[in-house]
């Protein structure tokens, strides 16, 4: 039932109506001993002290009830606790009231319509079927209150002992008073029950609100986080793209000056040395631009299927062989088994395998071997780049993949380099579902490990193969090396 | 023997050196040194009245550490600094900085105009 499981809904408003009932017995304490006192005056002599005895009862237990709430209060009350208590309560008071009822007159007693009033209370703060057993209850006590008084087993108490017992409107009153008290409980319950729904779908309507209020922020806090990230990328870059062109500036100042004699020796190296440094700011913003359109999702080319990467380092040891043998460096391929990619960019993965097998012969030792490994399981591709080169310092090793970080000793061996080639390798394997890692020792050397999942879809495959549209890809048919634009 | 006084540059960016060099050499005898640790060795053979510092060269901050040195060695804490530095507000390094904070004599941002460097040599120790 759906009252029950949304009970603690109701919790807080059945702990403050038990609070006020508690207190409004007191008024019902207070009238009874009240009526016990007049009673008596305008001729019904059966309330005293009949009357002043259940004034004394309601106010035992309503202080025993007042004791126990404010102690259970003090540990918190579950629905349950509050419930049960409530029931006590009402049942107390009924028979209470039976037993007032039986002493003011009977079927005849002006306190009848009391009963309708606990009816609807009951239903408001007590679930509505157990009001309707305590209507039929409070039915059956009165049926034998009346039985028994009918039959002399108990004593009499008209409201005008002159006129004694009211006979056959006295029956009316039984039937008419049980049909009230159930028409009560149905029509009190007709009302309250479509305020509770309102109160559980608002309550489950706010629980979804906040799930969504929650769910925003953290969006929120993504998006602000990208932003900072964003920010700070764009002032090292700028900061990047400043060193560079402030040596320009201080180089072409001192020509412009007069300072140096651009047609001398040195006025010819100082241009020299400018123009170096915007070829290398050129480098730089291409690299840049690369990284920018990679990470957009667009790569050199369409995604194409079927990628062979045997085939791809095949090719790129290919091209690379003659920087190797102008280093003395061998290129030593140790491939076991063959990876075909489901999907992958042709271009961006030979740019990425090229840039790994040129860094490690780079930064390798002049007579050095450069090997590259390519293992493969069901579902992928590893390829190990490795060489016994000038490696990588352990404080420089988790930061060589990100932008512009470069080692010193990498700086010194190879000056040129912006600092953004492996940064665009991690994004090209990225962007093909895989990643790339890095070991190394500072001068023993450097391995990188590239894993490619072989039956990875991108989401731009995805996107066209639901609209069948797969032949808009061109197949895979440029040979390797051709990455340039 | 070369009367003039002795500017000891330590710069990364051989350009960079070369251009201030050259505007340097027309009123002082200059040494140059292309790394930190040069720049130590270089400060106790040419023994320079003034070093031009870069801040950033291999580390962040080899030239703050350069400087510190300097400036702890009682035999070199009294030649006058002037850093140099490309670090703005890109690692938070600059802040506000000044040189109270920062173990040098003056605190020039890179680019660095010709005049201006001159200008600020030729205040710290004389033509």
């Amino acid at each position: 039932m759906a009252e029950s499981r949304f009970a603690f809904i109701f919790a807080p408003e059945l702990r403050e109506r038990l609070q006020w009932f508690i207190k409004l017995r007191w008024l019902a304490v207070a009238g009874l001993v009240a009526a016990s006192l007049v009673g008596p005056r305008i001729g019904m002599q059966s309330v005293w002290p009949s009357l002043f005895l259940v004034a004394l009862f309601v106010a035992a237990y309503n202080l025993i009830f007042f004791n126990v709430f404010r102690i259970a209060e003090e540990h918190g009350q579950p629905y349950g606790n509050l419930r049960s208590c409530a029931i006590r309560q009402m049942v107390m008071d009924l028979l209470s009231l039976v037993v007032t009822v039986h002493f003011s007159g009977g079927l005849q007693s002006p306190l009848l319509p009391v009963f309708a009033f606990h009816m609807a209370i009951g239903t408001i703060m007590i679930a509505t079927r157990i009001m309707y057993v305590l209507a039929a209850a409070t039915s059956v006590g009165l049926l034998g209150l009346y039985m028994a008084e009918g039959k002399g087993l108990l004593a009499v108490h008209p409201v005008d002992p002159t006129r004694g017992m009211c006979g056959r409107a006295c029956d009316l009153n039984l039937v008419a008073l049980t049909v009230a008290l159930f028409g009560i409980v149905y029509l009190t319950d007709s009302v309250t029950s479509r305020f509770k729904k309102r109160n559980i779908e608002l309550y489950r309507t706010t629980g979804k609100l906040q799930e969504r209020t929650t769910e925003l922020q953290c969006l929120l806090d993504e998006i602000a986080e990208l932003e900072q990230r964003k920010s700070h990328y764009m002032r090292i870059s700028a900061h990047q793209l400043r060193s560079p062109l402030g040596t320009v500036q201080t180089t072409l100042s001192v020509l412009a000056k007069g300072y140096v004699d651009p047609a001398s020796e040195r006025g010819r190296r100082l241009l020299a040395g400018a123009i170096e440094r915007v070829d290398g700011l050129l480098a730089i913003v291409n690299d840049l631009l690369e990284l920018a359109k990679i990470r957009e999702g667009r790569g050199r080319a369409p995604w194409s299927r079927a990628i062979n990467v045997n085939q791809l380092l095949a090719d790129i040891m290919d091209a690379l062989e003659p920087l190797a043998a102008e280093r003395n460096i061998e290129l030593v391929p140790d491939f076991d088994g063959v990876a075909i990619l489901d999907w992958g960019i042709p271009p961006d993965l030979v740019h990425a395998f090229e840039n790994l097998v040129q860094n490690a012969i780079k930064y390798s030792y002049r007579g050095g071997a450069v090997t590259v490994r390519l293992r493969v399981n069901d579902t992928a591709v590893t390829v190990q780049v490795l060489d016994r080169g000038i490696g990588i310092p352990a404080a420089f090793r988790d930061q060589v993949l990100l932008e512009f970080v470069r080692a010193p000793n990498a700086k010194r061996h190879a000056p040129e380099g912006t600092g953004l080639g492996l940064a665009i390798v991690r994004e090209v394997f990225e962007a093909h579902g895989g990643g790339v890692a890095v070991s190394s020792e500072e001068g023993a050397g450097s391995t990188f490990a590239v894993e490619l999942p072989l039956h990875y879809t991108p989401p731009e495959a995805r996107r066209l193969l639901q609209q069948g549209n797969e032949d808009g890809y061109r197949p895979h048919t440029a040979p390797a090396g051709t990455a340039s634009e | 023997m070369d009367e003039r006084k002795t500017v000891l540059l330590i710069d990364d960016d051989e350009v960079f050196v070369d251009a201030v060099s050259a505007v340097l050499e027309t009123r002082y005898r200059i040494s140059t040194a292309g790394n930190g640790t040069e720049g130590l060795a270089r400060v106790h053979e040419a023994a320079p009245d003034l070093i031009v510092l870069d801040v950033m060269m291999d580390h962040l901050s080899e030239g703050f550490d350069v400087a510190r040195t300097l400036r702890t060695d009682p035999a070199t804490a009294a030649i006058p600094i002037i850093m140099l530095t490309g670090v703005d507000q890109v690692y938070n390094v600059r802040m506000e900085v000044d040189e109270s904070w920062v173990p040098c004599d003056r605190y020039l941002e890179k680019p660095v105009s010709p005049e201006e460097l001159l200008a600020h040599v030729a205040e710290l120790i004389g033509e």
